[in-house]
């Protein structure tokens, strides 16, 4: 151990700039008696930790804390008005209906919680750390204890959201604030209690079937509960009496308590394996978060998938050129059918959304924004060859046909969901309006007006889709506009519109027609039609211009 | 002639990469740039392949200058750095595809898959095949297709020495149906199959 010591001490005395060479040197000593120490305790990773501190460039100064916490205290200040007057809104009773799509959403927002929680590891570590501290003696639980507690902090931030979107659904006929306490601490127990089952499943076959289950119970939920078999319930919950309300947060505080305990305990257990594999996806998120350049983010998802995939060929149907090409899309959609059928079944969210209250404006943007998103699925082809186009210049297809074979899929998707999408709407509008003729909403336009509209903004979203998975990586050496209360950097603002500019564009006739429920929308939809129709084609030839290939 | 190239000079970011090269490559040859890392033997290939401006100089490719279009990329395979493979597809379906998009592809895809001993490994994704299996899928789908003009940057990369040897005798197989290939290479005996031209790299 000395020799340890003395060698590590010679080390840093050939370093000028490190003061004090006698305290170097027992650091040295000190992390060298916590890596041979041998399973270690919590005073071992502690030391570690603390010779790491010593060490890095990025050490936090008392003066970085403090802007830290005024930080911290200055968000508080400016939310907490915003805040204060959405509760205050909130102090009334909610129409069983809507306090089923509405508690639909968030089961639904829970699902996908629990599932992007069990993606992404949930436990992991830095690169460093994965590197040095987790293939080593130091106790497993101790080395992961910063992580668990990021973990019960993020837990924490989205249970709140959770409770005040459940607050929300159910109303607060009244006593606001113990309700609102309530709905905070049942939204906090059943996001930190979805975390700690999401820690567990990593450590044991048993609990990832406990997961599983849990995810399928939310579903199942979400179901009845935007069915309506539920309002019965719903109404009982709504006006429940505070000490029914303070048993049920209890009880899920306890339950949640329990989990966490659990889960602390597996967290030594958990395989090394498992978490330099979502250590090393972090990584690579980290790096993309680093680069702002999400667009990797796909890349890593769809790589990791397929690489975990068992696969069989098939042979490559007879096909003119560029659809031979794109056929790519096609058939890896037709290998992820459960995919396709969670996409075609998201198209029930907007009639969700509507049924818990949502604006026509919001309404309208929910149907853009989710036909983009199922465009954008299947511009995968598209996205690569742009982003590395060597496969694309050994096919040798003209950019143009390329791309116009790469549409159709994005395309009919886009149409088959915004035509779904559209004809719930219609059908809860029908209904809302039936039960509420006060809530303003047009019935002349019903289900059989409505869905061609799907049709008709399908070419657009596919050439929003499109030219999103063909942008360039973010621009960082635009300048940042300065607006007074803060600096916006064009070039992420600049990336983030690239695509949809062209989908709002092309979708505007029908954006004003669901904004504003004209009696006889002919008109609109045969301006969405053609402007449609005219900003796909417009896409398709000028991207053909100029020098390039096939992307 | 296939290539001509003339008093060549390129400059990135300030920096000389090749200045006045010249150059002539002849239908049917195989010519194998060699020099040392930096020595431009990738711009060089770039600059052939229109995908690199040049500072000054004259590349001629078929006739005229290099334009990155389809009706080039429809004689010209060029192969550098690992494409981006297609998600979703295994390596026979990268093939087929290649197969399908030029209708009469030069080899038969079973056939490349057994060349290339891909046989076991064809219904696997290609992220999931080691480095020099990756290698070989990219070369079998640059020589499956049909072209004229054979652009091969390192395309010994990752390769066993068994297959370095075979390599070789398949492109000698190319250029005897015509073919031009002009490859960087760092490997003195796949440099041995065609005419040497070495890059000493450019002083400054």
């Amino acid at each position: 151990m000395s020799g340890a010591g003395n060698a590590s001490g010679a080390e840093h005395a050939g370093r000028a700039e490190n003061a004090g060479r006698s305290e170097h040197a027992g650091r040295s000593e000190r992390a060298d008696r916590a890596e041979h120490a041998g399973g270690g305790g919590a005073g071992s990773v502690r030391e570690v930790r603390g010779f790491l501190r010593a060490r890095s460039r990025a050490r936090s100064t008392p003066f970085d804390r403090y802007v830290t916490g005024f930080s911290l205290l200055v968000l508080a200040a400016v939310a907490g008005q915003p805040v204060s007057e959405v509760l205050a809104g909130l102090a009334t009773s909610t129409d069983p209906a809507r306090a089923g799509a509405g508690l639909a959403l968030l089961a639904l927002g829970l699902a996908a919680f629990l599932a992007a929680a069990r993606a992404a590891g949930p436990v992991l570590l830095t690169a460093p750390d994965a590197s040095w501290l987790l293939l080593s003696p130091l106790d497993r639980r101790r080395v992961l204890g910063r992580t668990g507690w990021a973990l019960l902090a993020v837990a924490v931030g989205a249970g709140a959201v959770l409770g005040l979107g459940l607050l929300a659904a159910l109303g607060a006929p009244d006593q606001l604030v113990w309700r609102a306490l309530g709905a905070l601490a049942l939204g906090v127990s059943a996001s930190v209690g979805a975390t700690a089952l999401a820690v567990l499943s990593r450590a044991s076959q048993t609990w990832q079937v406990w997961l599983a289950a849990a995810v399928v119970t939310l579903l199942v939920l979400a179901v009845v509960a935007v069915g309506g078999q539920a309002r019965t319930a719903l109404a009982v919950a709504a006006s429940a009496p505070l000490a029914a309300v303070a048993a049920a947060a209890s009880g899920a505080a306890l339950a949640a308590a329990l989990l966490v305990r659990r889960a602390w305990a597996a967290l030594g257990r958990i395989p090394a394996r498992e978490i330099a594999a979502a250590s090393t996806r972090g990584g690579h998120v980290a790096n993309a978060a680093m680069g702002a350049d999400p667009g990797v983010l796909t890349w890593i998802a769809e790589d990791n998938h397929w690489r975990a995939r068992k696969l069989r060929s098939r042979s490559w149907p007879s096909l003119p050129a560029p659809l031979a090409l794109a056929w790519q899309d096609w058939r890896r959609l037709a290998r992820r059918p459960g995919r396709l059928a969670v996409t075609l079944a998201t198209a029930a969210l907007p009639a969700v959304l509507a049924e818990a209250g949502g604006t026509p404006g919001v309404l309208a943007a929910a149907v853009l924004a989710g036909g983009l998103a199922v465009a954008a699925t299947a511009a995968t082809g598209a996205r690569r060859d742009a982003d590395n186009p060597a496969l694309a210049r050994l096919a040798g297809v003209g950019r143009r046909p390329a791309l116009a074979a790469r549409a159709l899929l994005p395309a009919l998707l886009a149409a088959a969901w915004t035509t779904a999408s559209l004809t719930g709407l219609a059908t809860t509008w029908t209904t809302t309006t039936l039960t509420e003729p006060a809530a303003g909403v047009h019935v002349a336009a019903g289900p059989a007006v409505w869905w061609p509209f799907g049709l008709a903004m399908a070419p657009a979203l596919a050439a929003g889709a499109l030219r999103m998975a063909r942008r360039s990586p973010v621009d960082h050496s635009l300048p940042v506009i300065d607006l007074g209360a803060g600096g916006i950097p064009l070039g992420p603002l600049l990336w983030a519109v690239t695509g949809l500019d062209l989908a709002v564009a092309g979708c505007l006739p029908a954006l004003v027609a669901l904004a504003s429920a004209p009696a006889h929308p002919g008109g609109h939809l045969a301006a969405q039609a053609v402007a449609g129709a005219a900003v796909l084609a417009g896409y398709v030839l000028r991207s053909g211009r100029g020098a390039g290939q096939a992307t | 002639m296939i290539i001509d190239v003339e008093r060549l000079t390129v400059e990135l970011g300030g920096n000389p990469v090749l200045r006045g090269l010249s150059l002539a490559v002849d239908a049917g040859e195989i010519v194998a740039v060699v020099g040392p890392n930096g020595a431009g033997k990738s711009t060089l290939l770039r600059c052939l392949a229109g995908l690199q401006p040049v500072t000054d100089g004259e590349v001629r490719v078929f006739g005229g200058p290099p334009v990155d279009d389809a009706a080039f990329w429809g004689r010209v395979a060029l192969l550098g750095d690992e494409p981006a493979w297609y998600p979703g597809l295994t390596a026979r379906e990268h093939l087929e595809l290649m197969a399908a998009v030029h209708g009469r592809p030069r080899l038969d895809v079973e056939a490349t898959l057994e060349v290339f001993a891909l046989v076991e490994r064809g219904d696997a994704a290609p992220l999931t095949l080691s480095t020099g299996q990756r290698q070989r899928l990219s070369l079998a789908a640059a020589l499956l297709r049909p072209s004229t003009l054979l652009l091969l940057d390192e395309p010994e990369r990752g390769l066993d020495a068994g297959f370095r040897g075979r390599l070789a005798e398949l492109l000698g197989a190319y250029r005897d149906e015509g073919g031009t290939v002009v490859m960087a290479t760092h490997d003195q005996a796949l440099a041995a199959c065609g005419r040497p031209v070495s890059l000493s790299g450019v002083t400054t």
